[in-house]
């Protein structure tokens, strides 16, 4: 099926200026040169139409493909008027994720396990899956747009896209082989071709209607800590440790889990080199842009070396890549870890390499470091406050170690154990965040700072 | 046989009609029955009424003296009923009244047919029900079948004359070896579930104190004896029974003995009893287990339940105060996950505070650690595996979280079941020893003995509150009856709500889940006898501090809900999440009125 061609090359232009004010749009940074539709499919006819876009980004020499959703229809209801892209044709067009009348249309392609041109819609085996229902998509997220289809199913869109099957994808389908009980099971998929190479467009799971981000449960425990000042943190009606336990645990059962359905192997001397090399790298990049990192640049570059004299081999397996308390839910059965994408920033070949486990513990760790000290920022300086804060994070920091030790494989064990690596892990991170924090939440650079003033003087 | 020993010699029931006043040639001690008494008038019939009942609990001793002797007694209840009615209580669960010892708080019975003389007569307990029935409120008790007390002349027949009638009513062995899997429950007191008789020189079997040997259900005349106890008080009126501690009635080798096959025959037995000889009288099982244990006790779901027709839902109660302190729905929502469903023509009863500790059986260690720490703060609030302290107390008097607390007992699915003096936020005192904490006098008026008995205040059976926060000159019925903005006409009127709308007793329990972790949402749904849906929405916010939620209400869209309270029409539900705001520890009611509901 084609669109009119006039419809779609009107619509394409319009995006170079519509694309940047757009939440999950990553090249910010420079403006769009270009936009060319790579393919198009129209999923509904008639109006309202719903249209199937794959475009590649230019901006300068970089080219980077995404896919977009695009409804046109006579009449644009108010409720649209903030999707309108332009009006083509005396058409309206908008983007599509938040037209209830159309996307429903997305999870009914799944469930008949439809082709449609270029794009396959499949449900996975021996998990039928319902159509007919209304979608509404999911506020506040960053880099894909996500719809809920009447509190039953998830569906992610991805927006940018890269070649071939998409990590969180293929993670999720691995973890479901051996039945791992810390994810929302997949029950579907969408594939298109990129590049002559399938890829990943959209994955469907079942809706966890009672969760709740840890992100959510651990800054309702600081909000009661900070409001009682004199009782430690332990004898707080709002302690988070038993969770923090139960997620350390969580945690290391999918990393078993990853290990048993993927495999591992060991880093051998070259890739540790090329691990080491990156945090260098990272750290000198971002040493450049924010001067307030420059006086530790000696002793991180120092603690990153130091890994080289940890003690025996370092197993390496597939990771989560990207863990914080924003990617796990609270559920009553559980924790449950999403989006196993990796950090989005990071290319994709780094994103699916073999890693050490570690990485997800350091994530954990630094997002609580996090949660301890959301609720200072932009407050007046308070030494007791802080204390607090350092208080909380300790406490929970131990008590998700404790749970991982408790779970983890034998060659990993307690992850206070590896030290060395553990604490070059989290510099690492820490310099990550810097620069994130630099360039979009300056007020919250202070967090990851003082960490690593405090790590790398030898605290915690 | 020593021609002196009288086995009624312990009861101290002289000159009322009591077991064992004379024995038969055969050994048979004689038994008071029912037909010896007047009988009530039974309440306006309605088999399923304990479905959506609010009962409340009162102990006979606690509630009002009438002859001045210090103690509350039967009587002094009765004259009561009207506040009671006045607060809109359907049923009086009264624990033990029977002749006891007293050593186990009346759960010690030494006859089963005879009243605890300081409470009154059978005849008393008699013109109670016909009291309570005009009102429509009905009445049930406790009856312990597992144990009696040492004193009961069946035990005093058994240990005395081991081949005589009685000799085979109580589970003896030559020693304590048998049954050894049986855990002991009172950890505190006993070291042992076999106590030595020297008298019989044989051990003799406990679940409990070692002064309640446990019956023999293995014989045939102690299944029937105890059937008979059930007839004398359902003949005489009753409207049910609490049956305490029923999983223990059996013994079997290599088992825990506990939730025995045999146990739920022989409650298969009482329930045949009932449904054929006194339709719409029910059984309450206390069970303190596990949601998926204790639905054994509701029986076959083919029928609705062929055991007892309500269960106690123990694990909620502790689960929806730790929730409240982590400001998180996830204690009350993974225990209500948990629990199975039950069978149609059954209910729970569920409740925030009774006359037992707050108990702490059905949690884990880390959890009890931290209810310990959080609720007892003083080592004397520690009873058993629990803590004794009241409701008000326990909440620190904070009239927020009090009205939280009500709400969710008022709210959650079950019958609620109130306890005596809760209503008013009375508080406990610790000094008492064992459970007596929370059993202090009922406290009606700002006069001497909080208007509880005329006696000299030194002969009361335990000193009134009188501490300057909870004592009766500030807390008592009398001046907040008065009151429109007190907890109690606030109390009176959520039982009154409630009651408005049938989806609370019956609805279906639907969680709504959302992104707040301290906001607890739920539906209850209910399809009314014509066909339509009631929904009752509840919002509660386990958090002191102010929070938002947005909750998917899509499944309703198009209903207008009404807050329950004040009856304010809030916006309509459309296909977008619907945003509320809550104070801390506030929460809403709403009806969510569809076209039809908005056409009645």
């Amino acid at each position: 099926m084609n669109a009119a061609p006039e419809l779609i090359d009107a619509l394409v232009a319009e995006l170079p200026e519509w694309l940047p004010t757009q939440r999950w749009f990553a090249g910010k940074d420079r403006p769009v040169t270009a936009v060319d539709a790579v393919s198009t499919t129209v999923l509904l006819e008639g109006d309202p139409l719903l249209l199937h876009l794959i475009v590649e980004v230019r901006q300068d020499d970089r080219g980077e493909p995404y896919q977009l959703l695009i409804g046109s229809r006579a009449h644009l209801p108010e409720y649209l008027g903030s999707s309108w892209i332009g009006t083509e044709k005396g058409l309206p067009c908008y983007e599509a994720s938040g037209d209830a009348d159309l996307t429903g249309r997305l999870l009914d392609l799944i469930a008949e396990d439809a082709q449609v041109g270029p794009l396959r819609f499949a449900q996975e085996a021996k998990a039928p899956v319902q159509g007919g229902l209304r979608a509404r998509p999911v506020a506040a997220e960053q880099s894909n747009t996500s719809l809920v289809f009447g509190q039953q199913y998830i569906l992610k869109l991805f927006r940018k896209l890269a070649p071939g099957e998409n990590p969180d994808l293929k993670l999720h389908r691995a973890l479901q082989e051996v039945g791992s009980e810390h994810i929302a099971p997949v029950l579907g998929s969408i594939t298109g071709e990129l590049h002559g190479e399938p890829t990943t467009l959209g994955m469907l799971q079942k809706f966890v209607t009672d969760a709740v981000e840890g992100w959510a449960m651990a800054t309702t425990s600081v909000r009661d800590l900070m409001a009682d000042p004199e009782l430690p943190p332990d004898l707080l009606g709002g302690d988070f440790a038993g969770e923090s336990n139960r997620l350390g645990q969580a945690v290391a059962t999918v990393h078993n889990d990853l290990r048993r359905a993927l495999g591992d192997q060991t880093a051998d001397l070259a890739e540790f080199d090329r691990a080491v090399g990156a945090m260098h790298a990272r750290l000198d990049r971002v040493a450049g842009e924010v001067p307030e990192l420059t006086g530790y640049a000696p002793a991180l570059h120092e603690a990153f070396e130091e890994i080289r004299e940890a003690d025996g081999p370092v197993p390496v397996q597939y990771i989560h890549g990207d863990l914080h308390l924003g990617q796990v839910l609270r559920t009553v059965t559980g924790w449950l870890l999403i989006d196993f994408e990796g950090e989005p920033a990071a290319p994709v070949s780094e994103r699916s390499a073999l890693r050490s486990p570690l990485r997800d513990v350091a994530g954990m760790l630094r997002s609580f470091d996090y949660a301890a000290h959301q609720m200072l920022i932009g407050q007046p300086e308070d030494p007791l406050l802080t204390e607090r804060a350092l208080e909380w994070s300790r406490r929970n920091r131990e008590a998700f170690c404790d749970g991982y030790a408790k779970a983890a494989a034998a060659d990993i064990g307690d992850p206070r154990s590896h030290a060395l690596l553990l604490r070059a892990f989290e510099l690492d991170k820490a310099v990550y965040e810097v620069a994130y924090e630099h360039a979009n939440r300056p007020e919250w650079l202070g967090v990851p700072l003082a960490s690593i003033a405090r790590i790398s003087s030898g605290g915690e | 046989m020593d021609e002196d020993f009288r086995p009624d010699a312990a009861l101290g029931l002289e000159g009322v009609p009591h077991t064992g006043e004379s024995i038969t040639e055969e050994g048979i001690l004689v038994e008071p029955q029912a037909g010896d008494f007047e009988h009530a008038e039974q309440a306006p019939s309605n088999p399923v009424w304990y479905k959506g009942a609010v009962f409340y609990e009162v102990l006979v001793r606690a509630f009002t003296d009438s002859n001045s002797d210090g103690t509350g007694d039967l009587r002094g209840l009765a004259s009561r009923l009207d506040y009671l009615e006045w607060l809109g209580v359907d049923c009086l669960w009264l624990p033990p009244f029977y002749a006891s010892p007293l050593r186990d708080g009346g759960y010690d019975i030494s006859d089963f047919r005879a009243v605890l003389p300081e409470f009154g007569t059978v005849e008393d307990f008699v013109y109670l029900l016909d009291e309570a029935h005009k009102r429509d409120i009905r009445v049930i008790t406790d009856l312990v079948l597992n144990h009696t007390s040492d004193a009961h002349p069946w035990f005093q027949q058994s240990r005395t004359d081991p081949d005589g009638p009685y000799g085979d009513y109580y589970v003896w062995s030559d020693d304590d070896s048998r049954y050894a899997d049986a855990r002991i429950i009172f950890v505190d007191t006993e070291t042992s579930n076999w106590t030595y008789d020297p008298v019989r020189g044989q051990f003799y079997w406990h679940r409990f104190f070692s002064h309640q040997p446990d019956l023999n259900y293995e014989n045939p005349d102690v299944q029937e004896a105890m059937l008979d106890v059930l007839r004398f008080w359902l003949d005489l009126g009753i409207d049910g029974f609490r049956l305490d501690a029923v999983p223990y009635l059996f013994e079997l080798e290599g088992t825990n003995c506990e939730n025995l096959p045999r146990t739920h025959e022989f409650l298969k037995r009482c329930r045949k009893v009932v449904d054929d000889e006194y339709p719409g009288r029910v059984l309450l099982a206390e069970a303190n287990q596990w949601p998926s244990d204790v639905v054994e006790y509701f029986g076959d779901p083919a029928p609705g339940g062929d055991e007892c027709h309500m269960a106690f839902h123990f694990p909620l109660m502790p689960r929806i105060f730790m929730a409240v302190r982590r400001e998180s729905r996830f204690p009350i929502s993974e225990i209500l996950a948990q629990t199975p469903k039950i069978p149609h023509n059954c209910q729970w009863g569920i409740f925030l505070r009774n006359h037992d500790e707050l108990t702490l059986e059905m949690v884990s260690d880390e959890e009890r650690d931290y209810m310990y720490a959080e609720y007892a703060k003083d080592p004397r609030m520690k009873a058993n595996i629990g803590i004794r302290r009241r409701l008000a107390p326990l909440l620190e008097n904070d009239r927020n979280q009090l009205e939280l607390f009500t709400a969710l007992l008022l709210s959650l699915p079950g019958s609620p079941v109130l306890y005596y003096g809760d209503e008013i936020g009375m508080g406990d005192n610790i000094w008492l020893g064992d459970r007596d904490a929370v059993r202090t006098p009922m406290q009606w008026t700002p006069d001497r003995n909080a208007g509880f008995s005329r006696c000299d205040p030194g002969r009361i059976y335990l000193p009134v509150i009188m501490d300057p926060v909870y004592g009766y000159q500030a807390i008592n019925v009398e001046a907040q009856r008065d009151s429109a903005s007190s907890l109690l006409s606030w109390t009176r009127r959520m039982i009154e709500v409630r009651k408005q709308h049938y989806a609370f007793a019956e609805g279906e329990f639907i969680e709504l889940g959302g992104s707040n972790p301290s906001v607890l949402a739920f539906k209850r749904q209910w399809t009314r006898p014509d066909g339509l849906t009631d929904v009752v929405l509840c919002v509660n916010n386990l958090s002191r501090f102010p929070q938002p939620v947005e909750l998917d209400l899509s499944a309703n869209e198009g209903c207008t809900p009404m807050e329950l309270t004040g009856g304010v029409l809030f916006p309509d539900i459309g296909e977008l999440p619907y945003l509320l705001t809550l104070p801390g520890h506030g929460f809403y009611w709403f009806h969510l009125l569809d076209e039809s509901a908005k056409a009645r």
